[in-house]
């Protein structure tokens, strides 16, 4: 057992080291930035990676990897490889995953935090939370057996008959939906389903940190509940709330399994939602593991490249994004 | 007080090993107690009896292996039973894909891979003594979900008609997969199924592949690539398919996207298809015979006289020109290091267990009833005789 410090001499060696260290602050400051380096350190060496063990797929097809084109080609047995499809595919899904969610997932957070009987607000709550701590793999076995053929292949046929028809907004409802309903309109869904949780539970804690003060303010300036909320509230909570969309739209790029089991696994399909398409992910986890050459293999890791450039690119936006709102109204922005 | 309590926690230590060493007899349900005993009095007249004079203590010698999927039920089956044969081995076997498997045994990482798929010259070349062993085969078959139109309601004292299984040819197959032939009332399919005519829908057909690279791929595809020239997109494990087909992961996903789509063709293992009662297309071979995917019939196409081994024991059975022999048919190996094993111990019980396995009737008869064809005798004889070329630090490994 030491000694506790007080008890010894100012003098004793044991008292010097522990008054250099500051009473161990030294030590606990230095851990900190051990682990908080080693984040960065870590960000660097996968992207380094990455880099490095796709040099074979870069020098073979430069930037015609990224381009967008009508015919693409992804064929392990002759080697050529274009990204475009499942660049697409992620693009595509995650933006209309997005689209669907903002709205549902703002409003959950606002019946939450806003209208809800204090009762139900615990269970609803939870039960919120719970939709997000659902595996993935459960969300895809679910959608492919009751899901796809119970709602997005009627949506499809519905969607593709009447939108479809629409000129430019139809190029991208062009039917028919394959009768399983398997496609980029059911990972979208999905993704929707997935991601709103994650959108409700931050925007909500983003309503419940603005200070009663706003509301009472708004209603004393005769302001309605929608007039609060709308006018008051959501301006007040702009930059928490993008930082909820960024945190979806993450979890929307990177899926995998569910993406993998819903949207078809097809390089094939056209511009519309109704098709069936690829992912980023997708194709990594298909393929991976049984890449037929080393090219194939280095084109996969690149596709990897560039999701961890665009997740990166997105992070980067949504800083600026939330730094932008920051700066327009700095006293609205502390939410 | 402090000694006390450190030699009964020595005397519980002690016995906690005591227990955990004869776990898996003592834990046995009584179901896998009388699988041992099948295993190891078919096994005592065998070679596979612990040769040593003195046995290894329980679990001592640990092997890891790595690779293909399609093999892994059989494999754990076997590893399993293999334990109640000789206790001192333990044999773990990773399904992690046969490109993976392959990386693997030329890293020197595993002590054997299992692959569906040949090795390269360049893998030869890095691994510097592989040696491939053919274990077992597999058959993939075409599974098909069909609208047909209804059929009437069978007059008063006559039976209901029973609609017959669909037949395609080789050609027809290819012209599928390339979205030659699109719709089910295609004159190519009608003129192949007389019984289907009055009810092949005028709906177009929906393929489906393996999305995710497998050996099961690789099978059909080189099946595909050698019935017909039009097939341009080649066979390996995975391929740019043409056409607007879907992908579906795995066997499973391939089933559920047939299941879910109407009018839709797909292709999974036969395993999988019998046992999930799916509706299995028969085949038109190379000889003119209408095939029905069985164990003969794929083990006809293994005993092909055509189908010869190189000195590596590979060897592709797509396409057979024999009377009753499944197109689509593929061995499945095991590739060792022939030369170059370290511990020769390990090896040595590596060997008896691969040894086992082809010789053990209850071995071979686990791999009937999961749906594997076993090697013919001939093929059989090439493998053990190449084991026995396998050498430890200079002497041979088997004795």
């Amino acid at each position: 057992m030491l000694k506790s410090p007080q008890s010894l001499p100012e003098t004793h060696w044991l008292a010097r080291i522990r008054r250099a260290l500051h009473h161990g602050d030294r030590p606990w400051q230095g851990l900190l930035i051990l682990v908080s380096v080693l984040v960065i350190v870590l960000m660097l060496a996968i992207g380094g990676l990455l880099w490095v063990d796709s040099s074979g797929s870069r020098s073979a097809f430069g930037w015609s990897f990224l381009m967008p084109t009508a015919t693409p080609h992804w064929d392990p047995v002759n080697d050529v490889f274009q990204a475009w499809p499942f660049l697409y595919g992620t693009l595509e899904t995650s933006f209309f995953a997005i689209l669907f969610a903002l709205p549902v997932g703002i409003g959950i957070a606002i019946f939450l935090a806003e209208l809800c009987p204090a009762w139900l607000r615990t269970p609803l709550t939870w039960m919120v939370e719970l939709l997000a701590a659902i595996p993935s793999v459960v969300y895809g076995l679910w959608g492919i057996f009751v899901f796809l053929p119970q709602v997005v292949a009627p949506l499809g046929i519905f969607l593709g008959n009447t939108l479809g028809q629409v000129p430019i907004v139809g190029a991208l409802f062009t039917g028919p939906i394959p009768a399983s309903g398997t496609s980029r309109l059911a990972a979208s869904l999905i993704l929707t389903i997935m991601i709103v949780p994650t959108i409700a539970a931050v925007a909500r804690d983003v309503f419940l940190a603005i200070p009663l003060a706003q509301r009472e303010a708004a209603k004393a300036l005769g302001a309605t509940e929608w007039e609060t909320i709308w006018q008051v509230l959501i301006p007040y909570g702009k930059s928490g709330i993008l930082g909820a969309v960024i945190l979806g739209l993450g979890r929307a790029l990177g899926e995998t399994m569910a993406v993998t089991m819903v949207i078809g696994n097809s390089i094939q399909g056209g511009a519309s939602l109704l098709d069936a398409g690829y992912s980023m992910a997708s194709i990594i986890a298909n393929e991976f593991a049984e890449a037929v050459s080393q090219l194939h293999t280095d084109a996969l890791i690149e596709i990897g490249l560039i999701l961890f450039f665009i997740t990166l690119l997105l992070n980067i936006l949504a800083r600026f994004l939330v730094w932008q709102v920051a700066r327009q109204a700095p006293q609205e922005a502390r939410a | 007080m402090r000694k006390n309590l450190s030699v009964s926690m020595f005397v519980l230590f002690v016995a906690v090993l005591a227990l955990s060493a004869c776990g898996p007899a003592a834990t046995a349900t009584p179901q896998t107690v009388v699988q041992t005993q099948v295993v190891v009095v078919t096994a005592t007249p065998g070679p596979a009896a612990p040769a040593t004079a003195t046995p290894l203590p329980v679990g001592s010698v640990q092997i890891t292996g790595s690779g293909a999927t399609f093999p892994l039920p059989l494999y754990t089956q076997w590893t399993y039973a293999y334990q109640f044969v000789d206790p001192s081995v333990v044999i773990n076997y990773t399904g992690v894909g046969s490109g993976a498997g392959k990386t693997a045994i030329i890293a020197g990482t595993v002590d054997f891979a299992g692959s569906d798929s040949l090795l390269s010259d360049q893998n030869y070349t890095d691994g510097k003594d592989l040696q491939m062993y053919p274990m077992v085969a597999g058959a993939v078959v075409p599974v098909y979900n069909i609208a047909f139109k209804p059929v009437p309601t069978p007059e008063a004292g006559k039976t209901a008609i029973v609609l017959p299984k669909l037949i395609l040819d080789r050609q027809t197959l290819v012209d599928i997969y390339n979205g030659v032939v699109t719709k089910w009332n295609d004159a190519k399919i009608v003129a192949l199924n007389p019984g289907l005519v009055d009810y092949l829908p005028d709906a177009a057909i929906t393929t489906v592949h393996r999305s995710d690279g497998s050996g099961t791929t690789e099978i059909f595809t080189k099946s595909l690539t050698s019935f017909s020239a039009d097939w341009k997109a080649g066979g390996a494990s995975s391929v740019e398919w043409p056409g607007k087909g879907l992908g579906g992961k795995g066997n499973a996903g391939v089933a559920a996207q047939v299941i879910a789509n109407p009018n839709s063709i797909g292709y999974v293992e036969l395993a999988y298809a019998l046992s999930n009662g799916m509706s299995i297309s028969q085949l038109v071979n190379k000889a003119g015979d209408t095939i029905t995917a069985n164990g003969a019939s794929v083990q006809a196409a293994m005993a092909d006289p055509a189908f010869t081994f190189t000195d590596k024991l590979t060897a592709t059975i797509v396409d057979s020109g024999v009377k009753g022999a499944w197109p689509i048919t593929g061995y499945t190996y095991i590739i060792l290091h022939t030369t170059s094993m370290t511990d020769c111990v390990k090896a040595q019980k590596l060997l008896e267990f691969l040894k086992w396995a082809q010789t053990d009737p209850a071995a071979q008869n686990g791999a009937t009833t999961l749906g594997y064809s076993v090697l013919p005798d001939a093929v059989r004889a090439n493998v053990l005789a190449k084991l026995g070329e396998v050498t430890c630090s200079g002497q041979p490994v088997l004795k």
